[in-house]
């Protein structure tokens, strides 16, 4: 005499399974009950169910149908309320009775392959030494600023900003981690860590190599350049945190890293180069100077500068065409005094 | 009106100071008053003599000037006038009715006389230069003052009459010092009160001839105030007789009278550019007489980096209107070096002076800046060099031009130089923001 399982999930929202009823069938017994009366074989919480409200057969090849006990709110297969439905073939497994959404699994359903999981194939690997370098280029990088406005109290400087750079930090790798505890039962420490260590030395060398190397080749300013090299990092960042914290594919994670950054930077630069074009007072040509020694390229002649010059007039004369002067601004604005 | 003059912008460091001084001496000085009463009355008279009888002959001649906004019966500003002229002429400072003539149709002006005597009142010349102008008080004709051409002498009794912050008609008694040398627009300084309110009055000598206009008076300072020598009043009092001038064109005069008045400033310094060498670099010095140069270091300093200032202006900014000055540069040279301090750290310090920011703009006169940066071959070294323009709306052809140019070329010295051009024409603008960077030159 063979029996066969047949496994009766019960869900709630989200897909979260609230309650697991096994049903045994034999060769002969291939149907079970579905109601809120407890002489169903599965009973439900449901005051939108009737007592008896389907009888669900499985065929021996496994092919699920279900027939309405004619019940006032029928059943609902696909998305569909199908009323009186005698014997309908649902191919998932998924049906819903009253408010209820049931998943019914049989031995013949083809199982999914394992999934990978992204940080346990990965992420176990990253080495504990790779994020102490990069953590430790970052710690340069802050004593490297405090040294830079030495002789002063260098020491306390760079304790003061070492301390605060930990604690922000702390609270960036602390907030991924705990994502990962609530969405994947892990804290996963290390490899946040090692993904804001990483991608703060990465960017921080490259944002530093830059810079040398607009002076030492004497390129012309360029004001968005670190708007967008932070947005870069910023998005590679997101990218792995969300990779180690959720169970997102490679695409969705992809594209919130890179949504997330751009929408923020790209609406903060818009308001930025906003408000500026309309500050008669913001000049912004900021530049780094190193020391001169450090220069490959030959200096413009003066000459050709100056001949530049004369195109200045028809921009700024298009500017203040452009400005808006009845537009309240804090220098305009109504002040008390003489 | 107050005298709010330009040449105070530089001195407010110094002016914060004096407040805080002056606080602590008016209260020393109201404990003080009752032995200082008694002293007076020891004092001889002949002082006060001379004061009232050329109060007695002026006051028929001099009349307060209000302004008021719309239809308001309370005055928006006041200044002091003076007849000079049979037909009801009066002369007053161009500051004085400056709102007027910015606003014709939102301001309105009215006569008030030492008898409480009021009417109407019309510009008709100005001349914002020097800081002038004539206006036709209706149903007064009053025996016009005389004008003394001839600026009197340094030690010449003085006295300025006006109505000062509308306490009703006021004599002072000062001192003449003469012609205030190397300044760019034509002054006398008087040793005696000039308070606001006072713009416009006359400033007379002990025959009780006009030697001036009450202009201006540093405040918090001591009696340190100026006059428009009488000489310019002349030739405004005959343009305004030929005048039919309409608001419009007072607008638009006041427009070219700038541009002429920018153009004067850059032609008076359109001469070989002179030049002081701080550190090994030669950089622009003083221009012109008028130019006022001021520089300033830690004499015995143990900082890291040794940094001397110059700071010089032409202080020639002309008040077009309430918080509009046009017609005026400065500049200023932060020469760095230093013997303790690497390369590199040297090198940060010098970014932080590179940097610009516009000043005292405001979108009501002018517009966004624009700028074109570059690294550029100067005679013996290479320099960062960055220049940015704005459009005045304001004042049609006119714009402000801000430089900044730093040294590229030794590794324990460098300069950051800082230009500011307030509303000059673009092309003379350029020609002397040229001349300005190409005379600078490394002669180690």
């Amino acid at each position: 005499m063979t029996t066969e399982i047949v496994i009766v999930d019960i869900l709630g929202g989200h897909g979260r399974v609230l309650c697991r009823e096994r049903v045994t069938l034999s060769a002969e017994q291939r149907r079970f009950t579905i109601g809120r009366s407890v002489e169903a074989d599965v009973t439900l919480d449901d005051p939108y169910a009737a007592a008896l409200h389907a009888v669900v057969e499985i065929a021996p090849d496994g092919t699920i149908t279900v027939s309405d006990q004619g019940t006032a709110n029928a059943i609902i297969v696909g998305g569909h309320r199908h009323r009186g439905a005698q014997s309908l073939v649902v191919l998932d497994g998924l049906l819903q009775i009253g408010r209820t959404p049931l998943r019914i699994r049989t031995t013949q359903q083809a199982l999914a392959p394992e999934k990978a999981d992204y940080a346990a194939v990965n992420g176990a690997s990253v080495p504990v030494g790779l994020v102490i370098v990069c953590a430790a280029i970052c710690g340069f990088f802050v004593a490297y600023l405090g040294w830079l406005l030495a002789p002063r109290d260098t020491a306390s400087i760079i304790v003061t900003s070492m301390l605060s750079a930990s604690i922000a930090a702390g609270v960036w790798v602390g907030g991924w981690a705990l994502l990962s505890r609530i969405l994947l039962g892990e804290w996963r420490w290390v490899q946040h860590a090692a993904v804001l260590f990483g991608v703060t030395a990465v960017l921080l060398i490259v944002s530093l190599l830059l810079n040398l190397g607009w002076f030492v080749f004497t390129l012309p300013a360029w004001g968005a350049r670190e708007v967008i090299e932070i947005a870069l990092a910023l998005a590679v960042a997101l990218y792995w945190h969300l990779m180690h914290a959720s169970n997102l594919t490679h695409r969705r994670a992809a594209v919130i890293a890179i949504l997330l950054p751009a929408i923020g930077f790209g609406a903060g630069g818009w308001v930025q180069s906003r408000t500026q074009a309309r500050d008669v007072n913001h000049i912004g040509t900021v530049e780094t100077i190193y020391p001169p020694g450090l220069r490959v390229r030959a200096a413009e002649p003066s000459e050709r500068y100056f001949n530049r010059l004369s195109a200045l007039k028809a921009i700024a004369d298009r500017k203040r065409a452009a400005i808006r002067a009845d537009e309240e601004n804090d220098a305009a604005a109504p002040t008390i005094g003489e | 009106m107050n005298s709010k003059r330009n040449h105070v912008r530089g001195r407010a460091a110094a002016l914060i100071a004096v407040a805080a001084f002056g606080v602590s001496m008016q209260i020393h000085a109201q404990t003080q008053s009752p032995q200082r009463a008694a002293q007076a009355s020891v004092l001889p008279n002949v002082v006060s003599e001379g004061a009232r009888e050329i109060l007695a002959r002026v006051r028929p001649a001099v009349i307060q000037i209000k302004g008021f906004f719309g239809s308001n019966t309370a005055q928006a500003f006041h200044g002091t006038g003076f007849a000079v002229a049979r037909d009801g002429l009066f002369m007053t400072n161009y500051h004085v009715v400056a709102q007027k003539i910015q606003y014709p149709d939102k301001f309105r002006l009215e006569y008030r006389t030492p008898e409480g005597n009021t009417g109407a009142i019309t510009v008709l010349a100005i001349d914002v230069r020097h800081d002038l102008a004539v206006v036709r008080a209706a149903g007064l004709s009053p025996q016009p003052l005389r004008l003394e051409t001839t600026v009197p002498s340094k030690g010449d009794r003085a006295y300025s009459v006006g109505f000062p912050l509308d306490v009703g008609l006021t004599i002072t008694e000062g001192v003449s010092n003469g012609r205030v040398e190397d300044s760019f627009d034509p002054r006398i300084h008087y040793s005696g009160a000039i308070n606001g309110g006072m713009s416009g009055g006359p400033a007379l000598d002990a025959a009780g001839n006009v030697i001036g206009v009450n202009v201006s008076g540093y405040r918090f300072e001591q009696l340190v105030s100026f006059l428009v020598p009488a000489m310019h009043a002349q030739f405004l009092i005959e343009k305004a007789r030929a005048s039919r001038a309409t608001d419009e064109a007072l607008t638009k005069e006041v427009q070219a009278q700038m541009r002429a008045h920018a153009a004067e400033l850059l032609g008076a310094v359109s001469g070989a550019m002179p030049t002081q060498i701080i550190s090994g670099y030669a950089l622009p010095a003083k221009l012109a007489p008028f130019v006022d140069c001021n520089a300033s270091a830690d004499p015995d300093s143990e900082q890291p980096v040794q940094m001397v200032t110059i700071g010089c202006a032409a202080k020639a900014g002309l008040y077009v209107e309430h918080g509009l000055y046009s017609g005026d540069f400065r500049f200023a040279h932060y020469v760095l070096s230093t013997t303790k301090l690497d390369a590199w750290r040297f090198a940060h310090r010098l970014s932080a002076l590179s940097g610009a920011a516009g000043e005292h703009g405001n979108r009501k006169y002018v517009g966004p800046f624009t700028c074109e940066n570059s690294t550029i071959q100067l005679k013996g070294f290479d320099a960062s060099a960055l220049v940015c323009t704005r459009s005045h709306r304001k004042l049609e052809g006119l714009y402000d031009i801000t430089v900044r140019v730093t040294s590229l070329n030794e590794l324990h010295r460098g300069f950051a130089s800082h230009l500011d051009m307030y509303g000059v024409a673009f092309d003379d603008g350029m020609r002397f923001v040229r001349r300005y960077i190409e005379s600078m030159e490394w002669k180690p």
